[in-house]
């Protein structure tokens, strides 16, 4: 049972009331579509993570193999050696988008696939293990940052998801009611008045015939 | 604009990505280096991903979790499977599903 608002019952408090529950019941209502059309855009990101994710994954497993091998055939601390020196400068443009006037990441994968020739470790010391190595490493990472891409609009997502379903229950199921309570208590209160101010008059008017 | 990537991993995954151009790594020892070093990342202005393999943020436990509240929208903060192949059973985004949208789970389950 909703608690009626402490208002004073007036006339002006009543009008002022049902300007609020009007405003209140359409803010619901446009909530609800925000997060209808959210949960729409959020299943849909969903969806290609589930893809995305199941392809990165593989891909990395791959690259874990060869990176194996690579230990096996050129040896550990060469293929360190040889992973500090390759040229790290790799760069990702992110930039945000907008989803209904939610931030979300949106990132461009440029080529990350690199030659042989500049990555930047010595080809004399190296074997061609390496190179395989790193090729498939690089084509895991491109998956691995549209997948990022994609994690980070759920997040983005789930969190005003979350947001807009807090506001809307607590229209539909806090303010609302209690408006429509302290709603009813004035209506009530001044039904009230009116039925005591008839009753006063007729006494009043009985009084008076009785006295004349 | 463009944007490093950052990796704290294992030697191996550290090794792979380092191969593959990632501009900075550590490789995980201690807990609280780890938890430093992350947090000087996410901090950076210059990386935009960074990708933490599922054994090290079940390492880390409440702490990372903490993190990824506080942060902002850049850095992305991708968690990867490590050499074994290893992915938790629980997935966060499906816990955050859970939270969100109730029942409606079962609908993404059968497209998965």
């Amino acid at each position: 049972m909703a608690v009626a608002l402490a208002v004073p019952p007036t006339r002006m408090e009543l009008l002022k009331l049902r300007q609020r529950v009007g405003l209140a019941q359409r803010g619901h209502d446009l909530l609800k579509e925000k997060m209808d059309a959210l949960v729409i855009e959020f299943f849909e990101v969903l969806r290609r993570i589930q893809e995305a994710r199941t392809k990165a994954l593989e891909q990395l497993f791959v690259a874990h193999r060869a990176l194996s091998m690579c230990f096996a055939i050129v040896g550990t601390l060469e293929t360190k050696q040889a992973s500090k020196e390759t040229r790290r400068e790799l760069q990702v443009e992110i930039s945000t988008r907008h989803i209904m006037g939610i931030a979300v990441p949106a990132v461009e994968v440029r080529e990350v696939e690199r030659n042989a020739l500049v990555r930047g470790y010595g080809l004399h010391m190296t074997s061609s293990v390496l190179d395989e190595a790193s090729m498939e490493f690089e084509r895991a990472l491109k998956l691995l940052i549209e997948l990022a891409e994609l994690e980070g609009s759920a997040f983005a997502l789930a969190r005003e998801l979350e947001k807009t379903k807090r506001r809307v229950n607590a229209l539909e199921y806090i303010l609302i009611p209690r408006l429509k309570e302290t709603l009813k208590f004035i209506m009530m209160r001044l039904d009230e008045m009116e039925r005591e101010n008839f009753s006063r008059l007729k006494r009043i008017k009985a009084m008076l015939e009785e006295r004349g | 604009m463009g944007f490093k990537i950052a990796v704290v991993g294992d030697q191996d995954t550290v090794t792979g990505f380092a191969l593959a151009g990632a501009t900075y790594t550590h490789i995980y020892t201690t807990k609280e280096e780890a938890l430093a070093k992350l947090g000087e990342f996410l901090a950076s202005d210059e990386i935009g991903l960074v990708l933490v393999t599922h054994r090290i943020v079940e390492a880390l436990g409440y702490e990372f979790r903490r993190m990824m509240r506080a942060k902002r929208l850049l850095p992305l903060v991708l968690r990867i499977s490590d050499k074994t192949g290893y992915v938790p059973k629980v997935d966060e985004l499906r816990e955050i599903i859970k939270r969100t949208v109730g029942a409606e789970i079962m609908v993404k389950r059968e497209g998965s």
